[in-house]
């Protein structure tokens, strides 16, 4: 494992709605190491893209970023400067979007998008840009970069755009890339694909991935380590390989067993109930409502996030409970 | 290209029904009110019979309603806009007017546009702030009150009570002139009725924008841009603004169209001497042929500017395919 790239400490993130304050992410904390693909697992509203959006501090309002650290090189990042921030965002730390259908600007072409990336941050002409940005589309594999470059991206189909939003984020070489379900709004086929070039520019660039996913069968695949998340907090943490054998949460358990397994012919058990709200989530451990072990302590008592080895697990009864994901 | 001209050519030949239609409609209900020799008899007591001869030949009163349309409408072809009932050719009374409402109307525009825009980003970007608040209810006020109640407070203001500005029409007839000489009287004509104007079409634009905006924001390519490190600036006017603008572009497409039809309330309360005033008076007057000639121009130039806008999406916007 490389050096500690980026840290989050108990990140707070609210959302100040009309209807009450929703407790996105509620003091979510986990650590990333320089060059490794991390998972950041959970149901959708478990606080993964809240949490990426912090990271970047681009949160839309009414959300904002209530307390907590995020240490990126040992310099905390909510400490910085509007403009400082800036020269983070896209240099740094670069995001790639769920939907590529809405994360280009439709009324621009491959190549304006491409260059006010890289000009953003280099000082380069418009020819030297140009090439750039061709040497990302042959980088991401787009066939014919030269035409596509003209493109407007309602004139590639959805992979392609998947592609063309990679080389954007890829674009001023960023240290960590965070995906954030790259390819849930994308065909089956194409998933595939994208998921083999996000592995592939990842050892190639030795870059560090966050890949954000609902699912567990792509975390199997790309990452090395996974952090799970449950209503805005972290429930656990743990090398890829060994949660799917031995997972410490009883929410993790619950998680694998929602996954179709072509090798197991099992039925799937969907976890009963639903992600709280977050508004007035419930008191003591989150997951207690839903949880098959819960007693009176979990009613009670906030779990403390407990670290041992490489692991860490937020859970009161971890230690008596043996888990199984099948 | 060629599909643009095919486009256009198939837009242009759908104005000939609505114009037929809009045209027939206007001189059945213009003539509803009497037909043209009966009107100037009634104007004209001591008339000859042989001058009543003469007009019934002129207009053709002997003839069905139909027939006389279509007197009219192949005159209007051949450029023939006819004669007032009060006196005088139509084509040379209208060009003046048309001269001085566009002045007001592009003076309006041209002011909506520079202060509506930047105050519609302004207030989405600080949306629910005292600032938008204070921007969104001087727009809402403005957009809800008369135009002829708005025009005539301000009348009694600057005019009336202070004496700032002169009460209304294009230029003062003989001197004193405002501000000393002819061209700081003219500007001084102008500033209460563009004001008013302004103030009145500025809400349409700053809402209108404001909704649009904040509707955009929440686009994921917003946050994309933000995340790739672009200065705010750049987010804001180039990726927001210019997905935001079509709305506006429509509006004023539109507000072109209609401007030539002047702001009859507007004109009549400032006794602006432009087409809308001249079009209330001709109504007035039951003065057939120019409410007949005007309602066919306006109706043309309405129908052009509105292909001209449904065009000018194509440049804006690469998905639109005008085919």
């Amino acid at each position: 494992m490389g050096e500690e790239i980026l840290r989050v400490e108990n990140l707070k993130t609210y959302f100040f709605t009309e209807a009450g304050v929703v407790k996105a992410v509620d003091g979510v904390s986990f650590s990333v190491y320089e060059g490794e693909p991390l998972g950041i697992v959970g149901e959708t509203g478990s606080g993964k893209t809240v949490t990426s959006l912090s990271i970047m501090r681009i949160v839309p309002p009414p959300g904002k970023i209530i307390s907590g650290r995020i240490i990126y090189r040992g310099e905390d990042l909510l400490e910085k400067s509007e403009d400082e921030m800036r020269k983070i965002r896209g240099k740094k730390i670069a995001i790639v979007f769920q939907d590529p259908n809405s994360s280009l600007d439709p009324l621009f072409t491959v190549e304006s998008q491409l260059n006010e990336v890289i000009m953003a941050h280099l000082k380069v002409t418009k020819q030297e840009a140009r090439n750039r940005a061709l040497e990302l589309l042959k980088m991401v594999r787009i066939p014919d970069p030269e035409a596509r470059l003209k493109a407007y991206p309602h004139e590639l189909s959805g992979g392609m755009r998947q592609r063309v939003a990679i080389a954007r984020a890829l674009a001023n070489e960023p240290d960590i890339l965070i995906a954030d379900e790259p390819t849930t709004n994308l065909d089956v086929t194409i998933q595939a694909q994208i998921i083999e070039l996000l592995k592939e520019l990842q050892s190639k660039l030795k870059m560090t991935l966050i890949m954000i996913t609902h699912d567990m069968g792509l975390v199997a695949e790309t990452t090395k380590r996974v952090v799970v998340l449950y209503a805005g907090s972290v429930a656990e943490i743990a090398p890829t390989n060994e949660i799917f054998k031995s997972m410490r949460h009883p929410y993790t358990a619950a998680l694998l067993k929602a996954v179709p397994r072509i090798d197991r012919r099992k039925e799937l058990k969907p976890i009963p109930g639903s992600i709280p709200n977050l508004i007035d989530p419930p008191s003591g451990c989150r997951f207690h409502p839903r949880c098959p072990y819960v007693i009176q302590r979990c009613i009670e008592e906030v779990p403390e996030l407990e670290f041992t080895d490489q692991r860490a697990v937020a859970c009161h009864r971890w230690k008596e409970l043996s888990l199984k994901g099948e | 290209m060629a599909g643009l001209w095919r486009y256009i050519l198939r837009r242009l030949l759908f104005v000939i029904p609505v114009f037929l239609a809009v045209t027939l409609l206007t001189f059945l209900i213009t003539n509803a009110a009497g037909d043209p020799v009966q009107i100037v008899k009634f104007a004209i007591r001591r008339i000859t019979p042989a001058q009543v001869a003469a007009l019934e030949a002129y207009y053709h009163t002997n003839e069905p309603i139909f027939a006389r349309y279509f007197y009219w409408l192949f005159s209007f072809l051949q450029g023939d806009l006819g004669t007032s009932l009060r006196g005088g050719l139509v084509a040379s009374k209208i060009l003046p007017w048309i001269g001085t409402t566009l002045e007001l109307q592009f003076l309006a525009l041209a002011f909506s546009l520079a202060i509506g825009i930047p105050l519609g980003v302004y207030s989405a970007l600080k949306q629910y702030s005292k600032a938008d608040v204070v921007i969104s209810s001087i727009a809402i006020f403005g957009y809800s009150m008369p135009t002829f109640w708005l025009g005539i407070q301000a009348i009694i203001v600057f005019s009336l009570y202070l004496k700032w500005l002169p009460f209304g029409g294009a230029i003062s007839p003989y001197p004193p002139y405002w501000g000393g000489s002819i061209y700081t009287d003219i500007i001084g004509h102008l500033i209460l009725p563009v004001g008013v104007l302004t103030f009145v079409s500025l809400a349409t634009f700053t809402r209108l924008l404001r909704a649009s905006i904040v509707e955009v924001l929440r686009q994921d390519f917003i946050l994309a841009a933000r995340a790739s490190g672009l200065r705010e600036r750049v987010v804001v006017y180039k990726h927001a603004l210019k997905n935001a603008i079509s709305p506006i572009v429509t509006i004023t497409g539109l507000s072109i169209g209609l401007s030539l039809a002047g702001a009859p309330i507007t004109e009549t309360v400032f006794s602006w001497p432009g087409l809308g005033y001249a079009y209330v008076q001709a109504v007035n007057a039951l003065d057939l042929p120019v409410v007949q000639d005007l309602t066919a121009i306006i109706t043309i130039v309405v129908l052009l500017v509105t292909i001209l806008t449904d065009i000018s999406y194509a440049y804006l916007d690469p998905r639109v395919r005008l085919e």
